[in-house]
């Protein structure tokens, strides 16, 4: 049995598809499913406030679901966008762009659920500063999109731009490894920001005095936090835009998907643990307003000595891409 | 579609190399600069107690980011470093402002702009560090926890170079990736309009904000 080029790139459209949304529905599940559990805690804690809790939630959970819809989307271009002249490469291209968009909406699926769910403990707590908590949440939430839309951006190159006239032997290893990643580097960063948002919803709760201070620190925990997502995308765009010579051994595409592979797992750890450490600075900087310089300077520190198991990632990929 | 990543160059060969020009940024960072320079013009050129709309402005920009300075730097590096930050800021907040205006561009969406900025910062980071603490304590700085472990600090430091401009490039691009892709799917019915303003005024504000600040930070971390 022998099929044509059509047959394969359609079989990838819809094997993209199904990885693109199926991943893509795992974040935003647990995300929105935690924003629920607080608000029905926050609620049975203070039940006259429940209109405002109940408007956070759905507005929270509406954000925290933006990763699987930019999943959805990317599975309706892979299922109803038809190319006229299909060629081998592009199975390659539908596979790597649902890979890159599926794994891409996790982290900031789960992330954007925790902003939303300490912002509804924050209005059962402190009323009155439900506006300010919902501006927090609202700032902090799409934020924690940014890993995704990174992905979302990088899936959409590989849609749109046309790698035909590429030697098909490294360029498809290529192609899969922008696709790992930029959608694997995100997950860690994506749940890192929610968890930087979260701590500033609850600082701005129970210390409204110091909201200010908290969303300054919050924004650039959340910016360093992003750090690994960002080298994710940098060497997706490498792979996507270098033209490699065309070979017929397969040790040269190997390393062009192991660049991928090694920047897009190395890039999880990373992201958790700076979330970690800026999680726990904007509490602090909450509680001990005097010292938030300090305690700024110190978690930028922390967050870059955390950092450097991703940076070593970075310069393995970088000499897979450039130097083997 | 076509156009997706694409510039317009003018490529000048000069002794064997070529010169790439980025026209269209050039002419978009230049649009941004007199913008900037008539608003400081028409916001102090009648300084009053009563301050007209443009200088009611100008001073709550300053005030805020001199107070934000003051609160990273000591007093007197403060009142040195403060019109830098402000013109950072002011600097990107317009140029990424501009692709709301139909036909321009945000001269940030072009790698060149986030990254000379970046080395910028990185550079003035290092001399006010060098000029606080001395070269000596400087350099034994790099020799942290073991002088082994100097090459990969550098490493770090140069990272937050690559970090703190992509970080700008990766948000500003993407948005107008996704608002081409969008409006040429829905053939630019209802949803870019959002679209320009999510990407365009909140994000743009924000990593606008989130670049000075870091600078801001890079500096206050290497002098103490």
């Amino acid at each position: 049995m022998s099929y044509d080029v059509k047959t394969w790139v359609d079989v990838a459209a819809f094997v993209g598809a199904g990885l693109s949304m199926g991943l893509g529905a795992i974040g935003a599940g647990i995300g929105e499913g935690l924003t629920a559990a607080r608000a029905t805690l926050a609620i049975s804690r203070n039940p006259e406030a429940s209109g405002e809790i109940f408007k956070t939630m759905l507005v929270g959970q509406a954000i925290a679901e933006t990763a699987g819809i930019f999943g959805l989307v990317i599975a309706m271009m892979l299922l109803f966008v038809k190319n006229p002249n299909p060629s081998f490469i592009m199975v390659a291209v539908f596979i790597g762009a649902g890979l890159c968009m599926g794994f891409g909406a996790i982290g900031s699926g789960v992330g954007g659920g925790f902003p939303a769910g300490e912002a509804c403990t924050g209005i059962a707590r402190q009323p009155a500063m439900t506006k300010r908590l919902n501006t927090t949440m609202l700032i902090g939430s799409s934020i924690c999109q940014t890993p995704a839309i990174f992905a979302l951006v990088t899936a959409l190159i590989l849609l749109f731009s046309d790698f035909s006239a590429l030697p098909l032997c490294p360029t498809w290893a290529a192609v899969l490894g922008a696709g790992f990643a930029c959608g694997i580097a995100a997950i860690g960063p994506g749940i890192g920001d929610g968890l930087v948002a979260g701590a500033c919803c609850e600082s701005v709760a129970r210390q409204p005095s110091s909201a200010t201070i908290a969303t300054t620190t919050m924004l650039l925990g959340m910016a360093v936090t992003e750090t690994t997502a960002i080298y994710g995308l940098l060497v997706s765009f490498i792979l996507m835009f270098k033209t490699f010579p065309a070979t017929d051994a397969i040790a040269p595409a190997m390393a062009l998907l192991g660049a991928g592979l090694c920047m897009g797992i190395g890039a999880i750890g990373p992201g958790i643990g700076e979330g970690l450490t800026a999680y726990s600075a904007v509490g602090q900087v909450g509680k001990n307003q005097k010292n938030s310089a300090e305690l700024v300077r110190v978690m930028l520190v922390g967050q870059a000595v955390s950092e450097s198991t991703g940076i070593y990632s970075l310069v393995i990929a970088l000499v897979l891409i450039f130097v083997v | 579609m076509e156009d997706l990543g694409k510039i317009h160059q003018l490529i000048v060969p000069c002794f064997g190399h070529d010169m790439v020009f980025n026209l269209e940024i050039i002419v978009m960072t230049w649009i941004v600069i007199l913008g900037l320079i008539c608003f400081g013009f028409l916001a102090a050129r009648k300084k009053n107690m009563l301050p007209g709309p443009l200088q009611i402005a100008g001073e709550l920009l300053i005030t805020a980011l001199f107070g934000l300075t003051g609160d990273a730097l000591d007093e007197k590096l403060a009142k040195k470093y403060a019109p830098l930050i402000c013109a950072l800021f002011m600097f990107l907040v317009v140029c990424n402002w501009l692709g709301l205006i139909p036909h321009l561009e945000e001269p940030t969406k072009d790698l060149n702009t986030p990254l000379s900025l970046g080395i910028m910062g990185f550079f003035i980071a290092h001399y006010t560090g060098i000029k606080a603490k001395g070269l000596k304590r400087y350099l034994l700085d790099y020799c942290h926890p073991i002088f082994i472990m100097a090459p990969l600090n550098v490493i770090g430091e140069l990272a937050k170079i690559v970090s703190i401009s992509f970080r700008l490039f990766g948000n500003i691009m993407g948005g107008a990736i996704i608002i081409l892709v969008v409006s040429h799917l829905t053939f630019s019915i209802i949803l870019p309009p959002f679209l320009n303003a999510f990407f365009g005024i909140f994000v743009g504000t924000i990593q606008a904000f989130v670049f000075t600040m870091l600078t801001l930070v890079y500096i206050s971390v290497q002098v103490n």
